[in-house]
C-alpha cells in the first residue's frame, strides 16, 4: 500500500487534471492510467470539435447550454484554450449542423470524464483507493 | 465517416466504456470484461431504445 497523503496535498494532486487529462495519475505515480486516461479524454474530446460539437459560453442563450458549459469547464485548460482559439464556436452554421448535438455530447462528457478523474486522483491520494 | 449516426453512438460507447473499465479495474482481465459488457450494453440498448421511439412514434 502507498503512503497516503495530507488532506490539503490530496486537494492539490487532483487539480493538475484540469490542466491536462490524466496528469494527476501521472503524478500519483500511476503511468498505465495516466496514459489510458488522457487517450480516452483526448479522443472524445477531438471527436466533439470534429462532430462540429460547441465549447458552450457561460452566457449561452438557453439554460441547457449553459449547463453544457458547467460540464465542459471540466476539461480544465482544453475548455479555455479552446474558447480562446475559437474552437467550437456556438453559432448559426453550428447549431443547424446535423451533428451538433452529438458533437456537444462528446465534448461535456469530456468534460464530466475529467471531474470524475479529479475525484479519482484524490481517493487516491487520501488512501481510499488504489 | 465518423457523421454517421451509428459510427457516432459506437465512437461514443468505446470511450465511454473503456473510460470506466480503467476507473474502476485493475487487472486486465476484469478490465476487458467490463468494457465489453458496458459496451455491449449501451450499444444494445440505445438500439432497442430507438426502435421503441419508432414503433411508438406518431
Amino acid at each position: 500500500m502507498r503512503p497516503t497523503f495530507p488532506r490539503w496535498k490530496a486537494y492539490a494532486l487532483a487539480l493538475p487534471t484540469l490542466l491536462l487529462p490524466g496528469l494527476s495519475h501521472l503524478c500519483l505515480g500511476r503511468k498505465g492510467r495516466a496514459a489510458a486516461f488522457f487517450l480516452i479524454v483526448g479522443t472524445t474530446y477531438a471527436v466533439g470539435l470534429h462532430l462540429s460539437g460547441a465549447l458552450f459560453p457561460f452566457d449561452a442563450p438557453n439554460w441547457l447550454y449553459r449547463l453544457g458549459a458547467v460540464g465542459q469547464a471540466g476539461l480544465g485548460l482544453l475548455y479555455v484554450g479552446g474558447r480562446v482559439l475559437g474552437l467550437g464556436k456556438l453559432g448559426p452554421d453550428a447549431v443547424t449542423d446535423v451533428m451538433f448535438g452529438y458533437g456537444s455530447t462528446f465534448l461535456v462528457t469530456a468534460g464530466l470524464m475529467n471531474m470524475l478523474l479529479m475525484m479519482d486522483a484524490f481517493d487516491i491520494a487520501v488512501g481510499r483507493k488504489d | 465517416m465518423l457523421r454517421d449516426h451509428f459510427l457516432s453512438l459506437l465512437a461514443y460507447s468505446v470511450l465511454v466504456a473503456l473510460f470506466f473499465a480503467f476507473l474502476y479495474h485493475r487487472e486486465p482481465r476484469a478490465l476487458l470484461r467490463s468494457a465489453a459488457k458496458t459496451l455491449g450494453w449501451m450499444v444494445v440498448g440505445s438500439l432497442l431504445f430507438a426502435f421503441l421511439m419508432f414503433w411508438t412514434g406518431p
